[in-house]
């Protein structure tokens, strides 16, 4: 078995089958480390719980919903808008957080009625919004509060508010998944069917598991609708309450991250028959495909192919600009859950990097399975690392970057290793053609800082270079290229917009618009019958 | 089976583990359904046969099938220069291959927990 010993986890032998590195010849069955198991006691895990993985992660990108976590303020704060779920009606979830506030007081003689008055009160305070989530913590689960009891009383004294319980307190789960499967399944049961969607087109999908971070979802919307695709709602990136509620009338269930979102597509095919088909959204070449998949459902392969030559053509000397020269850079790929398998090969293909490690804090082994099988020959997989094995990873692979959240990323950095935040992105979004391209500019931009250039250099006894001025990223990166190489007649980096999500929230879709005009017209049909 | 065939199964089954995403369904009985789904698919499609597209599901299936025998078509020339038997009996072994990787040789502990 390539089981990988770390040196400062010699003293914790539980590690021990949670990193592999995969040599030549290894595959699935004899290459896999350990996953989704509780924390080892004595390793200092970086993850979160069930309550974060059920309200930070899926819960609040719900954009015209009253977020109210029943619990301490603490748990309140720790979720509130570190990642940039954004939306199109004003942020509306990543400006307000409601907590109840829950004290010693409460612990001891119940926090029913400190619920029930925060609830009216919210409302009150936010009188536009008439949904809300509540979300339970370890306190209030541990006293036993029945939020189910509460909520339907309150939903039956205001009579026009709707009101969604989650109950995933932090301890349910080994990790931030155990809330993500939760909240999935807690949502089909108590919302899903009790409202009905307006069907606009022949071609209905729901787009699943993204969370709208810095635009993805709207960036994948903008493909679909310009085939004529009304999607349904986006579980759950930029989505009404309602419109989530209205996810059992698609055809077509659209799959991204399947660790956070493949609960509620199982239930869905399970519940109503709609089948679920896994896509990748990052990538040209997987994104090509993915797009043709959702297009050969429908019948709109023209429509399709239509899109894929535009963006293919816009985006790919871009790409390859900078794929010239970030070729052979050696990356640690340590996102949360999804990017571990969609961008683990893809990457390397396309933007000629080096994988040389992948991690996860909360993927399970099938999530592992597909990162591995994935990856290349040599890197190194590991399981809910701690902060000392992730800065032994990057002292032994040496890497020129790493692409990880905020807390590994800041330690990246006081190694002097630069880091690219993939969770909540630097300057994404970073789904789509011109997503991956924005990606691959963040990685230039951020291995040939000529700051890092700057911060090795340790004035108390390196000799400072007065003859050499300052370097800029170009005279970096260009110095291993020929004069051909480097100026390529068509490439160049990227030219897009700042911000190119904007712009699409008032965009017209004409295939869209007919869909809607046909159904407009067979209602109106049903409703004044023709003589 | 001929060393040339097993080289040429691993070659594909390869290619799956690289590109596609519906053989890492959660459960042992999720992964058989896919498995035999659109390995069965991508068999008939190679053998010039028309699959079923009378439900939702089996289109959905239909869609990673097609793409997987366009995808081997491609990238793999001597497939086409394969016979009708010669391709049986690759898909066949192939659907054995992503078998034992994905559910029967899997390190994978989730694959047999009673709950989804």
């Amino acid at each position: 078995m390539p089981y990988h010993t770390f040196k400062c986890s010699e003293c914790i032998p539980e590690r021990a089958m949670h990193a592999v590195v995969k040599g030549p010849g290894e595959d699935l069955t004899s290459c896999l480390p350990l996953g989704y198991l509780n924390t080892i006691p004595g390793t200092i895990s970086e993850r979160g719980c069930a309550f974060c993985g059920a309200k930070h992660v899926i819960g609040a990108p719900m954009k015209d919903v009253i977020h109210l976590c029943h619990g301490p303020v603490g748990c309140t704060y720790d979720t509130w808008h570190t990642k940039r779920y954004i939306s199109d009606n004003d942020n509306n979830q990543l400006k307000y957080a409601w907590a109840t506030d829950v004290k010693e007081k409460n612990v001891v003689f119940g926090a029913e009625k400190l619920l029930k008055k925060t609830i009216i009160d919210t409302f009150k305070a936010q009188p536009h919004l008439k949904r809300m989530t509540i979300y339970q913590t370890c306190a209030t689960a541990l006293i036993g509060d029945d939020m189910d009891a509460v909520a339907r009383e309150v939903m039956e004294e205001l009579g026009d508010v709707d009101i969604f319980v989650c109950n995933a307190p932090g301890f349910g789960g080994p990790s931030q998944s155990g809330g993500h499967h939760k909240i999935n399944i807690a949502w089909v049961d108590q919302k899903v069917g009790t409202k009905e969607p307006k069907i606009e087109s022949d071609y209905v999908i729901n787009y699943v598991g993204d969370y709208n971070i810095q635009g993805d979802a709207e960036i994948m919307c903008d493909y679909f609708h310009r085939m004529g695709i009304q999607v349904l709602s986006t579980f759950t990136g930029n989505s009404t309450f309602d419109e989530l509620a209205t996810m059992h009338r698609a055809h077509l269930n659209v799959l991204e991250c399947a660790r956070s979102a493949e609960y509620i597509c199982n239930e869905l095919r399970v519940r109503y028959g709609i089948p679920r088909l896994d896509i990748d959204g990052f990538g040209f070449d997987l994104l090509n495909e993915s797009l043709m998949k959702v297009a050969m459902f429908f019948g709109l392969e023209e429509k399709a192919q239509k899109i894929i030559d535009e963006e293919n053509a816009r985006w790919r000397p871009e790409l390859d600009w900078y794929a010239r020269r970030l070729k052979g850079k050696r990356i640690c790929l340590w996102p949360g859950g999804s990017k571990l398998w969609h961008w683990a090969h893809v990457i390397e293909e396309e933007m000629g990097v080096k994988v040389v490690s992948v991690y996860s804090k909360f993927g399970h082994q099938g999530d592992f399975e597909k990162g591995v099988a994935r990856c290349s020959e040599g890197a190194l997989a590991i399981d809910d690392p701690n902060e000392l094995e992730a800065l032994e990873a990057m002292e032994e692979l040496k890497p020129d970057i790493i692409l990880t959240g905020m807390r590994p990323g800041e330690v990246a950095k006081k190694i002097r290793i630069p880091y690219l935040n993939i969770h909540a992105y630097h300057n994404g979004p970073y789904k789509g053609y011109e997503g991956w391209v924005r990606l691959a500019r963040d990685l230039y931009n951020a291995i040939y800082s000529p700051m890092y250039q700057l911060a090795a250099i340790d004035i108390s006894k390196d000799e400072i270079p007065l003859e050499r001025g300052f370097r800029s990223r170009r005279m970096i990166s260009d110095v291993t290229l020929s004069p051909e190489e480097a100026n390529v007649e068509g490439e160049h980096p990227y030219t897009g917009e700042y911000d190119n999500v904007t712009r699409l929230r008032t965009k017209v879709y004409p295939e869209l618009e007919a869909q809607r005009a046909k159904h407009q017209e067979a209602a109106e049909e049903v409703l004044v019958p023709a003589k | 089976m001929d060393e040339t065939m097993k080289e040429k199964i691993e070659i594909l089954a390869d290619y799956i583990m690289h590109r596609c995403l519906w053989q890492f369904h959660s459960r042992a009985w999720d992964r058989e359904r896919q498995n035999a789904q659109i390995l069965g698919v991508a068999k008939q499609l190679l053998l010039g046969e028309e699959p079923d597209l009378s439900t939702p599901e089996l289109k959905c299936y239909w869609l990673d099938g097609f793409h997987l025998a366009k995808g081997f078509r491609q990238r793999f020339d001597w497939v086409n220069q394969m016979s009708k038997e010669e391709l049986a009996t690759l898909m066949d072994g192939l659907k054995e291959r992503v078998d034992y990787l994905t559910i029967h040789g899997s390190l994978n502990k989730e694959l047999t927990v009673a709950a989804y």
